[in-house]
């Protein structure tokens, strides 16, 4: 029902609706704060270096969150209540829905790496759901750096468990016949590589064609009422429920891509735990 | 508008790359639930396998998009 709809009102209006798209993209762009276009494209000179819409918000969430614990935590009580009921909650559903479930008893040990992942990939999602705040993780360069961040971790924990050659050479299992080794090898090496890269694109993904849908069905509304014609009679509130069940679906997706994030770093930790083994 | 054949494979590129990333996600699903509905205490762990398993079926698919990204800025 909304798709011939809204095909209709782009059809007949091509040119506010292809305007209203360019500012919708033009809002989503990573911009100074002072307000001019950065110089991006592989230039690492200082003056590149500057705090983006992205990065502020950024530094907003990462304040929000560290206010937050610590004013749970301030009055720590056996049975705790209020915003520490709530702290508590998180922090217990981390260390046994994800650590101990994936990792087994010994995931705990890694529980503060996970713990910060998760609430930092969560604060940084929920908070690009309120309006003038844009989601940290809403750009590469956040996601793709906590991917890297991941990458070396996991690793580093391999390695530190089942020593340097051991740890490569669990790459191909055993068993393998030995014209098959290097192909194996290769394939797992490129695997391995595009770990970092598929978990900061998915966050990515996901959060900024989110905020793009949202931004689309905001469009269609102003359309339909700066030219009010009989089409968004019935545009106008396709839209606005429309905006109103993407915005419950948000929420749903900033939670669910913090879970499926934390949970895919467990996942890659425990495999490299138990390398040497298979 | 320039390079109207690169957005032309940006645009297949994702739209076919996602064919077979939704194929899967929709058996992951439809087995998750299954097995739940026949072993409901194990809900949890089966909930766990599954968004694990969902994670990498959607890699595919995200595969597709940066190579739609790549293309429309060639």
């Amino acid at each position: 029902m909304a798709a011939p709809a809204v095909t209709a009102a782009g059809a007949e209006e091509a040119s506010p609706l292809s305007q209203g798209i360019a500012r919708l993209l033009h809002e989503l762009e990573v911009l100074p704060l002072n307000g001019e276009k950065a110089e991006v494209a592989g230039s690492f000179s200082p003056e590149n270096f500057v705090l983006t819409n992205y990065s502020f918000w950024l530094l907003v969430a990462v304040v929000l969150m560290l206010v937050f614990f610590i004013v749970a935590s301030r009055k720590s009580q056996l049975v705790p209540q209020g915003i520490g009921n709530l702290a508590e909650a998180g922090v217990e559903f981390v260390r046994n829905g994800i650590c101990v479930d994936v990792m087994g008893p010994e995931g705990k040990k890694y529980f503060p790496f996970i713990a910060t992942t998760f609430f930092f990939v969560l604060i940084n999602n929920l908070l690009g759901n309120i309006p003038p705040a844009l989601p940290g993780t809403g750009t590469v360069g956040t996601t793709f750096l906590w991917g890297i961040i991941v990458f070396l971790v996991y690793n580093g924990i391999g390695i530190k468990k089942n020593g340097f050659v051991p740890y490569i050479k669990s790459l191909v299992p055993s068993g393998t016949p030995g014209w098959l080794a290097p192909l194996i090898f290769t394939l797992e090496v490129v695997s391995h590589m595009l770990r970092p890269f598929t978990l900061g694109v998915r966050l990515f993904a996901n959060m900024y064609a989110g905020h793009i849908m949202l931004g689309v069905f905001a469009v269609f509304m102003a359309i339909s009422l700066e030219h009010f014609t009989p089409v968004s009679a019935l545009v106008l509130p396709l839209s606005f429920v429309m905006q109103v069940l993407l915005r419950v679906f948000e929420l749903f997706v900033a939670v669910l891509q913090a879970y499926i994030f934390t949970i895919l770093t467990a996942v890659y930790i425990s495999g490299a735990l138990h390398a040497s083994e298979h | 508008m320039t390079g109207s054949l690169s957005v032309l494979g940006a645009a297949l590129a994702f739209g076919l790359g996602a064919i077979g990333p939704g194929i899967g996600i929709g058996m992951i699903g439809s087995k998750t639930i299954e097995s739940m509905a026949r072993q409901p205490e194990m809900a949890g762990r089966l909930q766990t396998t599954m968004f694990i398993a969902l994670g990498m079926t959607e890699a595919i698919a995200l595969l597709g998009f940066v190579l739609a990204f790549v293309l429309y800025g060639a």
